[in-house]
């Protein structure tokens, strides 16, 4: 029914959870950038070694949390293989036919394939500890500075929370607009991609025309209850930034200036 | 054909803790040339139980039986071709530029040939009173006219056994109206009639049969007269008035649908 996967929240009551979604933004941005200034084996493991005891920490269980990334793992083997065997660095460790690894392969095709799954699990960390709302709330308070040259913040931030929450709503749409042209002889699965890929024309037609739709009431709903966008608007939740929160934004930048030096 | 529903379990999500039961344990017969209507709240299972008519949904434990022959072994196409379901809402998968061309969407995959797909769209268009739509777009049509123009996407195939979810909901009195005559035109006509519905006035009027489903149960099925003055709380409004006249006046009997009722009261009257 609902889709799991990167980018889902997972509510539970954490020091993580807990935390101001704009110094977990913050942080995730410090640490994205930092990874690519980490050069050393050792920076990137003690950094792998600090997410993961934040991750232990957020009290998301290990599994759930390596299922999440399981849609990048294939990008992250492909990395690795890539480097291994097409880089000529280093000693040659293994040769058959046309197929040559050597040391230095490896260990770059370990370091990017690392670094990218630490990218990956930054993100998903962020999205898992964080409920969508809130999420959007940070983003537009970080964005705030902007509207100064008028940058739509309040209904950027608007849309994406919209986006978020129709993902799961569309997805139900399309199982039952599947179902409904299955019991009409509909078949999804047979014939060579063209055909497959044309077999789902009946079901993304509908499927648009019901978003269009959707987005029109969803409008009218919205300004029949007084939206009219951000200005003056006020929030229910609002957002505070408390000590410990710029606590865990010092950390986060601590970890990955040792990460860098190391 | 006989359709026979044997210890239906479904599990949704199984496994994950978003796990629901819908269904626990369904057993039911759908005869040959019978209007059989499922009614039952919000959630008892009526739309996961009707999915499961033509295998677009697999039980979780139990079995479909055709004719008395497990549906798993009959191909898919076939099954779904001499089961026809029409989806709550069914309006929502139209797709075509024209009517036409939506309701010759599931002959066309039945691979008969255009002759025959041209008959076929146009009987069925008929039998919706809809054949003046042929050429428009179904996104352009009023909500009943799009309705229809959906079930006649199912009726093309000409099914054994036609499986309505909600097919009256939201409509106006005079479209609800004509889809009921067209229900009992269907039976006439030799098609059994599964009908989902909430309404249960519009059940006492069609259903030969009559099945209540609570909490992925069947809690009662039987005659209309025998389901409704078994519970007259849950009863169509004829069957509410008549049930608190027997209790001084037991000779009006149990009548269900409104001209044997009203023929009961006159009945009442007279003597």
């Amino acid at each position: 029914m609902t889709t799991r996967g990167l980018g889902q929240f997972y509510p539970l009551s954490s020091p993580v959870h807990a935390l101001d979604p704009r110094a977990k933004l913050l942080a995730t941005a410090v640490f994205v950038v930092g990874l690519f200034l980490v050069d050393s084996t050792m920076g990137l493991l003690f950094v792998a070694a600090s997410l993961v005891a934040l991750v232990v920490v957020s009290r998301i269980p290990a599994g759930t949390f390596l299922r999440l990334l399981r849609p990048v793992l294939f990008i992250v083997a492909l990395t690795l293989l890539f480097q291994v065997f097409f880089s000529r660095e280093g000693v040659t460790l293994f040769e058959w036919g046309f197929l040559e690894v050597h040391s230095g392969g490896l260990r770059l095709g370990f370091f990017l394939a690392l670094r990218l799954l630490l990218l990956v699990s930054s993100a998903g960390l962020l999205t898992a500890t964080t409920a969508p709302v809130a999420l959007a709330d940070g983003i537009e308070d970080l964005l705030s500075p902007l509207k100064r040259v008028r940058f739509p913040a309040h209904e950027v931030a608007m849309m994406m929370t919209i986006a978020l929450r129709f993902i799961p709503t569309l997805g139900e749409e399309a199982e039952k607009i599947k179902g409904a042209q299955a019991a009409r002889g509909a078949d999804f699965t047979e014939g060579g991609p063209l055909r497959r890929a044309r077999s789902f024309l009946p079901v993304l037609i509908p499927l648009t025309v019901g978003a269009f739709r959707r987005a029109d009431e969803l409008a009218d709903a919205m300004e029949s209850r007084g939206y009219r966008g951000g200005e003056g608007r006020t929030r229910y939740r609002e957002l505070r930034f408390r000590v410990s929160d710029a606590l865990a934004l010092s950390l986060t930048l601590f970890l990955l200036v040792v990460g860098i030096l190391l | 054909m006989k359709l026979e529903l044997r210890d239906l379990r479904h599990v949704y999500a199984r496994g994950t803790p978003f796990e629901v039961e819908a269904l626990r344990g369904v057993s039911l017969v759908v005869e040959p040339k019978e209007v059989l209507a499922i009614v039952g709240g919000t959630g008892s299972g009526k739309s996961t139980l009707v999915q499961h008519m033509n295998l677009l949904l697999v039980p979780t434990s139990g079995q479909v039986l055709v004719d008395g022959a497990d549906a798993t072994t009959l191909r898919r196409s076939e099954l779904r071709r001499r089961v026809g379901l029409v989806f709550q809402f069914p309006e929502s998968a139209l797709f075509a530029p024209t009517v036409e061309e939506d309701v010759a969407f599931a002959p066309r995959q039945l691979g008969l040939d255009e002759e025959e797909v041209r008959e076929r769209v146009r009987q069925s268009l008929r039998a919706l009173g809809a054949g003046h739509l042929a050429g428009r777009s179904p996104f352009a049509l009023s909500g009943g006219e799009k309705r229809r123009a959906a079930i006649a996407g199912v009726l093309a195939m000409r099914p054994e056994v036609l499986v309505v979810d909600e097919p009256t909901a939201g409509l106006d009195p005079l479209s609800r109206e004509e889809l009921l005559d067209l229900i009992l035109g269907l039976r006439e006509s030799g098609v059994s009639v599964v009908l989902v519905s909430h309404d249960l006035d519009e059940v006492a009027e069609v259903a030969d049969r009559v099945c209540v489903l609570h909490e992925g149960r069947v809690s009662a099925v039987g005659t209309p007269a025998e389901v409704f003055y078994g519970d007259p709380t849950q009863a169509p409004a004829t069957v509410r008035v008549t049930s608190l006249l027997r209790g001084s006046r037991p000779e009006i009997g149990d009548p269900v649908r409104s001209q044997e009722t009203l023929d009961a009261l006159r009945a009442l009257q007279g003597t």
